[in-house]
């Protein structure tokens, strides 16, 4: 069975961690985000050590150091994605062109998607109405 | 004179919605630029209103081609949250249904690569031979797609003994069918012509852009999820990770074709020792206790990540998918460079791409 083990770490600590790993040839398996229970962003970074998976998660914070100056564009597409799709932004990305989301939605506004279906019909009833 | 090329979002020779921005010099790829998202179906918010049955239905419609593998992802990582351990009956069942999954899908692809080089008699032999494939998964499960095989804690439905012996008849024809397209792929000069040299992905820029699956494999990155880091019991299986070092279309072309027959000695290992005992810990809506995993499973086009989050509840608290095609997608734009506009739908479409799958 694959293991996964759960690490948190602060912002500080995100790019000496890619650092180390890259320099270890350690893969970037993904870049995972979701909003936690504050809604704030929850990002995992992935990296595939042996058979398993470390996941070293920043709870909490909306700026973030971007590592695709380590790990290219294993870690830019993820990037781009979690910052159309959540309220976090990685500094240094290149967020002049959409990856993701329709050109005239950027900016972490990809929660429409998110957004409940009753809470969507509320808000188009009451666009409506006025 | 310098032009910039769209292709896509919707165009003949794509066949699913991406939008490709080519810079060109004369007929000259000299950059290049893709963007995704056109066919989002809000899947994974949908994958947190529901129960792990429901999601289980769900997941299975992420992907027409590799439905077994969303759910089959989607399953172990529930069953590693619980801590579940699943009858190893089931256990090869599941190895035998993802493996004729993978050659169906090789068998999709490789016709439609000669469809779109104009070989179109391959084309159609190749998908002759993909029916038989086809009509083993209907067989087994009753669908051609979304089989409905997987349930956290094992496999919805047997293999017995006069099916496991009409499947292994069956593979024997269908190998012997294999080698003769393996022969002629190896040999034609149409294929040659059309996809030797063509749409270089460099082993360095592989490993730097994160490429996986058989189009790592086709660049000489031996990497592979069944053997790196293996589950569902497919260290019990003897089989090989193939690679080619030439890097370009034909290799991708290559490396299916062996793959095809590392999938073949999989299921006949399955077939011929498969485990007695249940096949399931009984099919109903699973105890699962707060927690979270990333489980990884070598689906046909390459790694395919589930990262699962549950709160106690019967509900999934966050789902996140990713798909092969999310990781080899940025390795087009690298391809396309240097390449006529000519090929651009040729190199395209040899990451095997799954945009609505990717989209999600």
């Amino acid at each position: 069975m694959q293991n996964y083990k759960k690490i948190p770490i602060t912002k500080d600590e995100v790019v000496p961690i890619a650092e180390k790993m890259r320099a270890e040839g350690v893969t970037l398996a993904m870049i995972h985000g979701f909003l936690n229970d504050q809604g704030l962003p929850n990002i995992s970074y992935e990296y595939q050590v042996e058979e398993g998976i470390d996941s070293y998660t920043v709870d909490g914070e909306k700026v973030l150091p971007s590592i695709s100056g380590i790990y290219d564009l294993a870690a830019e597409w993820p990037e781009r994605e979690l910052m159309e799709l959540i309220d976090v932004t990685f500094e240094g990305v290149d967020t002049s062109k959409r990856l993701f989301m329709p050109e005239s939605m950027l900016s972490g506004q990809g929660q429409i998607f998110v957004t409940p279906m009753d809470e969507l019909i509320r808000k188009t009833q009451s666009k409506e109405e006025n | 004179m310098s032009y910039v090329v769209p292709i896509g979002p919707y165009h003949p020779a794509l066949e699913e919605p991406v939008h490709a921005r080519l810079y060109t010099s004369g007929e000259e790829i000299t950059d290049a630029e893709v963007f995704i998202g056109y066919n989002h179906r809000g899947i994974e918010k949908l994958a947190m209103q529901r129960n792990f049955i429901q999601t289980i239905v769900l997941v299975e419609r992420v992907c027409g081609i590799c439905s077994h593998s969303h759910a089959l992802t989607y399953a172990l990582a529930l069953e590693s949250i619980a801590k579940t351990k699943v009858p190893k009956r089931g256990q090869y069942i599941r190895v035998i249904v993802a493996e004729l999954e993978r050659l169906h899908s090789h068998y999709l692809w490789l016709g439609i690569a000669l469809h779109i080089i104009g070989h179109d008699s391959l084309f159609m032999h190749t998908w002759d031979d993909r029916e038989a494939i086809m009509d083993i998964l209907e067989e087994i499960t009753g669908n051609r797609v979304n089989y409905g095989m997987v349930i956290p804690g094992g496999s919805r439905r047997d293999i017995d003994d006069d099916k496991r012996r009409h499947i292994l008849e069956m593979l024997d024809k269908i190998e012997e069918s294999m080698k003769r397209l393996r022969d002629i792929l190896l040999t034609d000069k149409t294929v040659a012509l059309r996809t030797q040299g063509v749409g270089v992905l460099t082993t360095e820029d592989a490993i730097r852009i994160g490429a996986i699956g058989p189009h790592a494999r086709a660049s000489n990155l031996k990497i592979d999820v069944r053997k790196d880091s293996p589950y569902c019991c497919y260290d019990d299986f003897d089989f090989d990770v193939a690679v080619w070092n030439s890097c370009d279309v034909f290799a991708r072309v290559v490396i299916r074709v062996l793959e095809n027959f590392e999938s073949i000695k999989i299921i006949r290992q399955a077939l011929e020792n498969l485990p007695a005992g249940p096949i399931n810990l009984g099919v109903r809506i699973p105890k699962i206790p707060a927690g979270e995993y990333m489980f990884r499973h070598e689906a046909p086009r390459g790694q395919l990540c589930y990262k699962v989050v549950t709160d106690g509840s019967e509900f999934n608290k966050r789902v996140s998918i990713h798909v092969p095609t999310f990781r080899n997608a940025p390795t087009v734009p690298t391809m396309l460079r240097g390449n006529s506009v000519a090929d651009a739908g040729l190199i395209i479409a040899s990451i095997d791409p799954c945009f609505s799958c990717m989209d999600r």
